[in-house]
C-alpha cells in the first residue's frame, strides 16, 4: 500500500515507519519547521498542496497524539484545523482509510482496578494540552467517519513504549504498534469510527485488547502471549 | 456584574448589549470597531488571541463569547474553535465562574438528526458532521465541555439558527416569506439577545449540570425542535412567535363564531 504518515519527525511516526517500512511504501511528511531529508514539509493547509500530499495514497496513518511540540494554541491548532484540512483532503481524494494514532492516557485517570474497555468515555484533562488536542483530533476524525466521508480506526496506544518496569502496566511494544496498524489497515470487520485499545500482554495488565483480538484477528497470539 | 463580550460587534452583540447595558458593566471587544451607537467601553481584541482574551477577562464575573465566523477555512478554526479556547483559558485563569458560549443549532443537531427526527432536543450527544461551520463551533463547545469538567466553570450554551427582524420577520441574508412555512427554529433578534441576558443572570441552582446547553427560539408548532428546557430553566419568554412564518392568511369562518365549536 501507498501510506501517508503525518508528524513523521516525531518519535512516535519514525517507530511506525521502521515497523512498515518493508511491506509498504511510505510517503512521510511534516509541517516545514520539522521536515528534513526524506520528510515532505506540508502545512497542512487548506490549499492544494494538501491536495497533492494524498494524491495516491492508500491509507493514512496520522499521529494523533505526541506527533507535534509547541504552545497550546499551536497542538490546539494542528489537531482541529490542518487535521481537518487532512482528512477533507483525503475524503476528496477517495482515500479508503484512515488510522489515527491516539493514546490511551486518555483514560489515565480511570483506576486501575476498572475494566475501562472502548466502550467507556475518554476524559482528557484539560490542563494537558497534549491530551486535549489528542481528544479534539479525534472528534474530528468521527465527524467526517459519521458522514461516512472516510473509514477511520483510532487506535489508542497504550504507554510508554518498550518498557519492560514492573509498575508499566500500560506499556506497548514496538513490534505490537507496528502489527496493529498492519491489522488495521487490511481488517474487514472496521465499521466506519472504530475505536481498538493497543497495549501489551504484561503482569496486572491496564487496559483488556478483546476488540482488538476480535477485529484484529492476526494480533491474536501477541495480545495473549 | 461585570461582562466580557467577545466578537460583541456581529449580528448579535448589538442585541445582547441593549438587553444587558442597563443591569450589567459591559466590556465590549471585537476585532472590527464597535457600531457608532455603542457608548460603553470597548477594547479592539481578536477572540483567537488566548494571551489578549486572558487578559481582558480580568476582574470580569462572566464572559459571553458572541464571536462567529462561517466561510473561511482558516479564519472558521481560529474563531470558533481556538475562541472557546482562549476563553476557558481566561476562565480557569481568573477562576471565572461563568462563561456564555453561542453558536448555530447544527454543531449539536447535525445533519443525520435534522432529516430524520423530531423533538430534538438541547441534550443530545452533538452530532455536527463535517460542515465547517458546525464543525468548528463544535469543537469550540466540546472544549468548553473538557474544561467545565476539570475546573467546574459554569458553561452556558444558547443554540440559534434562523434570526429575523421583529419588524417585517425578514432574515439578514433573504427577505420575508410570508405563510409558506419556515426554518423551525426561527427568533426574533431582540429575543435572541434577551436569552443572553437569561443566561448571564439564571441562578446558578437552576441549572442541573455545569455545562447546559438551550435552544433558542419561540413556540412553534412543528415539534421538529424541544424549546421547554430553554423556558423552563432560563426563564425566558420571546415577545416575538413570528407566526406570520408558520399560519396560513387569517380566514373568518362562516359561522362567525371563530371555530368555537
Amino acid at each position: 500500500m501507498n501510506l501517508l504518515i503525518t508528524s513523521a519527525a516525531s518519535a512516535t511516526a519514525q517507530l511506525i515507519a521502521n515497523e512498515l517500512s518493508d511491506t509498504h511504501t511510505l510517503r512521510l511528511t511534516d509541517l516545514p519547521e520539522n521536515a528534513s531529508g526524506n520528510i515532505v514539509a506540508n502545512e497542512l493547509g487548506h490549499e492544494s498542496e494538501t491536495d497533492d500530499l494524498v494524491a495516491g495514497i492508500d491509507a493514512i496513518v496520522n499521529i494523533g497524539y505526541q506527533g507535534q511540540t509547541g504552545s497550546s494554541p499551536h497542538l490546539i491548532d494542528y489537531h482541529t484545523r490542518r487535521t481537518y484540512n487532512l482528512l477533507q483532503a483525503a475524503s476528496d481524494a477517495g482515500v479508503k482509510r484512515y488510522i489515527n494514532i491516539s493514546t490511551l492516557r486518555l483514560y489515565q485517570d480511570h483506576e486501575e482496578n476498572l475494566v475501562v474497555t472502548e466502550r467507556w468515555r475518554s476524559d482528557p484533562p484539560a490542563e494537558d494540552t497534549e491530551l486535549l488536542a489528542a481528544h479534539m483530533a479525534e472528534y474530528v476524525c468521527k465527524e467526517f467517519a459519521r458522514d461516512r466521508l472516510i473509514q477511520v480506526a483510532n487506535l489508542r496506544l497504550g504507554w510508554p513504549f518498550d518498557s519492560t518496569a514492573a509498575d508499566d502496566t500500560a506499556t506497548v511494544s514496538s513490534g505490537l504498534i507496528g502489527a496493529a496498524i498492519e491489522e488495521a489497515l487490511i481488517s474487514k470487520q472496521l465499521i466506519q469510527w472504530q475505536d481498538i485499545h493497543i497495549q501489551s500482554p504484561v503482569a496486572h495488565q491496564r487496559f483488556i485488547t478483546n476488540t482488538a483480538a476480535k477485529l484484529l484477528p492476526g494480533l491474536a497470539v501477541r495480545l495473549s502471549s | 456584574m461585570k461582562v466580557l463580550i467577545l466578537g460583541g460587534n456581529g449580528m448579535l452583540g448589538p442585541w445582547a448589549v441593549k438587553a444587558m447595558k442597563d443591569q450589567h458593566d459591559i466590556l465590549l471587544t471585537d476585532i472590527n470597531d464597535p457600531y457608532p451607537e455603542y457608548k460603553g467601553e470597548f477594547q479592539k481584541l481578536s477572540v483567537d488571541d488566548v494571551d489578549g482574551v486572558v487578559k481582558a477577562a480580568e476582574g470580569m464575573d462572566v464572559i459571553v463569547n458572541l464571536s462567529v465566523l462561517r466561510p473561511h477555512r482558516q479564519l472558521a478554526f481560529d474563531v470558533n474553535t481556538m475562541g472557546n479556547y482562549a476563553m476557558m483559558v481566561a476562565a480557569r485563569e481568573h477562576r471565572i465562574k461563568r462563561v456564555i458560549t453561542t453558536g448555530p443549532h447544527f454543531q449539536m443537531v447535525g445533519q443525520q438528526y435534522e432529516e430524520w427526527d423530531f423533538d430534538l432536543n438541547p441534550d443530545m450527544p452533538p452530532a455536527p458532521g463535517t460542515r465547517l461551520y458546525a464543525h468548528t463551533k463544535a469543537l469550540g463547545q466540546e472544549i468548553c465541555r473538557v474544561f467545565s469538567e476539570r475546573h467546574g466553570i459554569q458553561v452556558i450554551t444558547l443554540l440559534y439558527y434562523n434570526m429575523k427582524h421583529s419588524w417585517n420577520l425578514g432574515g439578514p441574508e433573504a427577505p420575508p416569506a410570508y405563510h409558506e412555512d419556515m426554518v423551525p427554529f426561527s427568533t426574533a433578534w431582540q429575543d435572541c439577545g434577551t436569552a443572553v441576558q437569561a443566561a448571564v443572570e439564571v441562578a446558578e441552582d437552576r441549572l442541573a449540570s455545569k455545562n447546559e446547553a438551550f435552544f433558542i427560539f419561540p413556540d412553534l408548532p412543528h415539534r421538529k425542535h424541544d424549546n421547554e428546557k430553554t423556558r423552563r430553566v432560563l426563564g425566558w419568554k420571546p415577545r416575538y412567535q413570528v407566526e406570520a412564518l408558520w399560519n396560513k392568511e387569517h380566514r373568518q369562518p362562516p359561522s362567525g363564531l371563530h371555530e368555537a365549536f
